[in-house]
């Protein structure tokens, strides 16, 4: 289980202005794992503890039909398309996942304290998401800067336009819009979370985890 | 699109109202679960009601649909799972993508579900269960082993594909409950400590790292200790126990005899103490043996702290009883008939009493002039703070008793001096002060004499006396002069209108109604307030400085009363303010008669009561 964010922050990559110290690629996966790990278990927590107190009885059952922010991103849907799929396209997937949460959750912060009776676990958990996924994002440009010296792709990444849903007036709509959003980032949470790990196994353990 | 969305919308939400009524109806299929082992297939079962077969074979349909389609689909597979179940094979499943089953019977919705698989991944459960003995204790009673087992084979870890963690519970062969250690992520674990001779079970469930939910138990291994316990003898668990206790005694008695030989004398004065010689705490022996017997005394007198040791209650006790019982008896041997015969020993060295043996003369307290108790140099002029405490206390029951005797003691009296503003002046109003004490002193001889000619019926020799006055403002009570003697003083002082009948019918020393209502009118002729000693709950009896300002006031009045021996000094005064429970202010003017009701009580008058006098 992830520790806490000291934890990691405390461990120096490489003091500044040295030349030839490199972390290994190994050890930037652990922290990345270890990373997405986290953040999936924060998601999961506060998406539960939302659905308890606010989706009850509310019916949104519609999250069978909204789609994510992230689903213009073509990323493999299961094991077979994971496994083919080239690393370093997986990498950059995974970057532009990322990418596109950093404005999400950084108007999750602040439309979240809006909500009614808003509790302090989901608030806190929302800063720890959006702290975490800046980050995990750091740790995946060093990964990608290492695996694919030179290479700068595109910065791939999802627009979201979903602000005006997390301000509506009616209550009710509003609280969709954060279900919504809570689920979709469980999902993508999860979703990186595999990728790396099966990342991690393919790259530096060679499929033999 | 967005019209078949809407659709779809009203669709399950209809969908979902009947299933909250489906649910009701007991008897319907239901779905139990959709689960996925290893997050690339899913399956879903759902419950059978035989009735339901009875009636409508074999219709029980399940549809699905995932989110990017338009339309439900049927179940590709009803039987690789097994009966009642849909089986989703890889190329079904994709994850992280919401999919809604619904089970059907001829288009009737039975029951409905949407998920997404990350969200139901349920793990096998491991294989390949065994374990190993790591070592055992030397006492041959514990053993550690080392339980390993493999993931499940259907879950890819290899390729990092899925994570899992591991549970594992073990028991005791005969035991119910199953004790529980950590999820782990490794495959091996250590298991410490289990009883040799004994036959364990062992269990493995797993689940996703992510997730809550476990998968199925493993079968339970069986760890079979009993087999191993035998190779050991069963002298050798027993020998060690003979060595310790042999060891142990010898031991004992080694370091018992290096005790007595050492401590020789120690041990002697244990066992056979030397009889202690009396001693005096505070006192050095030496001076006793050597015989300066009056820097002993000196000592003594100066200790007050010691006073109270020298005295304890009992014989206290024992004198206020005899006093009491034999008062006739008593008289003669009465200090205040000494007194009187004597002349007034000034001084208060109680060295210059005989010592006789009741105990009174060591007693005495040099340090408090102001007692003014001149006319007794015995126990009753004393007044240490303790005992007269007590003294107080017990004063109560005896005055009661002596008053019930209607055996007028009257001693010579303290004078007023009892009453002295020395009790509780207030810093503010030490001026009053010496005029009315030289007033009152001045009243003592006249008092005196008056006096002299009653009868010396002082069965009881101390009453609450205010002798001195401590520090911290508390009074200090000593044996002196009674309500009696105030009473009689009252009595014999009064104005000629209203004798001031002591009213023995109290039996409180503090506050006597009757006299109050008697001395109290006589005051209003006397311009001398008399003086009322109210005993606040507190047991401190003292006059606020008001009074003493009445009392300066009325300096003519002081110089009446000292002037005209004749004229008696009423000693109480009227209430005017009860700054309970800190004290009094006393008025100079005439109480209303008091109610029958406080005729009543033996006891102090309360202030409620007292407010209730006041005007």
């Amino acid at each position: 289980m992830f520790l806490s964010k000291k934890g990691v922050t405390s461990l120096p990559i490489c003091p500044s202005g040295s030349v030839g110290c490199q972390v290994s690629l190994g050890n930037l996966f652990d922290r990345a794992v270890k990373l997405s790990h986290y953040i999936h278990s924060l998601s999961s927590e506060m998406f539960n503890e939302f659905d308890e107190r606010y989706a009850q009885g509310r019916g949104f059952i519609t999250k069978a039909i909204n789609g994510c922010h992230t689903s213009s991103l073509t990323t493999p849907e299961d094991k077979e398309q994971a496994q083919q799929i080239h690393h370093e396209d997986l990498l950059n997937l995974v970057l532009g996942v990322l990418r596109s949460w950093n404005d999400p959750l950084l108007h999750l912060v602040s439309e979240v304290q809006s909500i009614k009776e808003a509790p302090d676990t989901i608030l806190w958990k929302a800063v720890e998401i959006e702290e975490q996924n800046k980050r995990l994002l750091e740790g995946m440009e060093k990964i990608v800067g290492q695996v694919q010296p030179g290479e700068i792709e595109n910065e791939v990444y999802s627009r979201w336009s979903g602000l005006p849903s997390l301000q509506m007036a009616d209550e009710d709509s509003r609280l969709f819009a954060f279900y919504s959003l809570l689920h979709c980032l469980r999902r993508d949470s999860h979703k990186i979370d595999n990728y790396l790990k099966l990342l991690k196994c393919r790259l530096i353990h060679d499929s033999n985890c | 699109m967005d019209l078949r969305q809407l659709l779809l919308i009203l669709a399950l939400v209809c969908a979902n109202d009947s299933l909250s009524t489906s649910e009701v109806i007991l008897g319907r299929p239901q779905i139990i679960k959709c689960r996925s082992p290893e997050q690339e297939t899913f399956s879903c079962h759902w419950t059978d009601r035989d009735f339901y077969n009875v009636t409508t074979p074999g219709t029980v349909q399940l549809l699905y649909m995932r989110r990017n389609d338009e339309e439900w689909k049927e179940c590709p597979d009803y039987v690789t799972a097994g009966e009642n179940s849909c089986y989703f094979n890889t190329s079904y499943t994709s994850i992280w993508i919401t999919y809604c089953v619904k089970l059907i019977n001829k288009d009737e919705v039975l029951d409905e579900k949407c998920f997404s698989v990350d969200e139901i991944v349920q793990p096998d459960p491991p294989v390949g269960l065994n374990w190993t003995l790591l070592n055992t204790s030397l006492t041959g009673i514990h053993a550690d082993i080392q339980v390993r087992w493999d993931p499940p084979p259907s879950a890819d870890v290899q390729k990092g594909w899925i994570t899992l963690e591991y549970e594992l519970q073990y028991k005791e062969a005969n035991e119910t409950k199953w004790r529980e250690l950590e999820p782990m992520l490794t495959t091996v674990v250590p298991l410490y400590s289990l009883k040799l001779g004994r036959d364990y079970e062992v269990r493995v469930r797993s689940r996703q790292r992510t997730s809550e939910k476990f998968g199925e138990f493993s079968e339970a291994l069986y760890v079979s200790l009993s087999s191993i316990s035998s190779v050991l003898c069963n002298e050798e668990i027993q020998f060690p126990w003979l060595l310790i206790i042999v060891f142990g005694t010898f031991g004992l008695i080694v370091v018992m005899f290096l005790i007595l030989f050492s401590k020789h004398r120690r041990l002697k004065m244990l066992i056979l103490p030397p009889v202690p010689a009396p001693k005096i705490k505070g006192i050095d022996p030496d001076l006793l043996k050597k015989g300066k017997l009056d820097e002993v005394n000196s000592i003594l007198a100066s200790h007050d702290s010691y006073k109270p040791q020298l005295y304890n209650d009992d014989s206290w006790v024992e004198f206020i009883e005899l006093d009491i019982d034999d008062p006739d008896e008593k008289t003669d041997g009465l200090d205040t008939d000494r007194l009187l015969g004597d002349d007034r020993c000034k001084s208060h060295n109680c060295l210059g009493v005989k010592d006789d043996d009741s105990g009174r003369a060591s007693c005495c307290e040099p340090d408090i002039p102001e007692t003014d108790f001149s006319a007794s140099d015995t126990c009753d002029g004393t007044s240490d703070i303790d005992r007269s405490k007590k003294i107080s206390e017990k004063e109560e029951d005896l005055l009661c008793l002596d008053q019930k005797d209607d055996d007028e003691s009257h001693a010579i009296p303290a004078d007023p001096t009892t009453w002295k503003p020395n009790t509780n002046i207030q810093s503010e109003d030490n001026q009053s002060k010496p005029p009315f004490a030289d007033s009152i002193e001045s009243t003592s001889p006249p008092v005196h004499t008056q006096l002299s000619n009653q009868s010396s019926v002082a069965n009881i020799d101390f009453y609450a006396q205010v002798s001195d006055v401590t520090p911290a403002g508390s009074v200090v009570l000593s044996p002196g002069q009674t309500n009696k003697r105030r009473r009689t003083q009252c009595d014999a002082y009064t104005e000629p209108a209203i004798q001031c009948q002591p009213d023995f019918t109290m039996d409180n020393a503090y506050f006597c109604e009757a006299d109050v209502k008697k001395c109290i009118t006589a005051t209003s002729h006397n311009a001398v307030e008399p003086r009322v000693q109210e005993q606040s709950f507190n047991e401190d009896v003292y006059f606020t400085t008001e009074s003493l300002t009445t009392a300066a006031e009325n300096p003519g009045a002081a110089a009446v009363e000292a002037s005209s021996s004749e004229m008696p000094v009423p000693d109480y005064t009227s209430i005017h303010i009860v700054h309970s429970p800190q004290g009094l202010v006393l008025n100079a003017t005439a109480l209303p008669v008091p109610d029958k009701e406080f005729m009543i009580s033996c006891g102090y008058v309360s202030t409620d009561q007292l407010n209730k006098i006041m005007p």
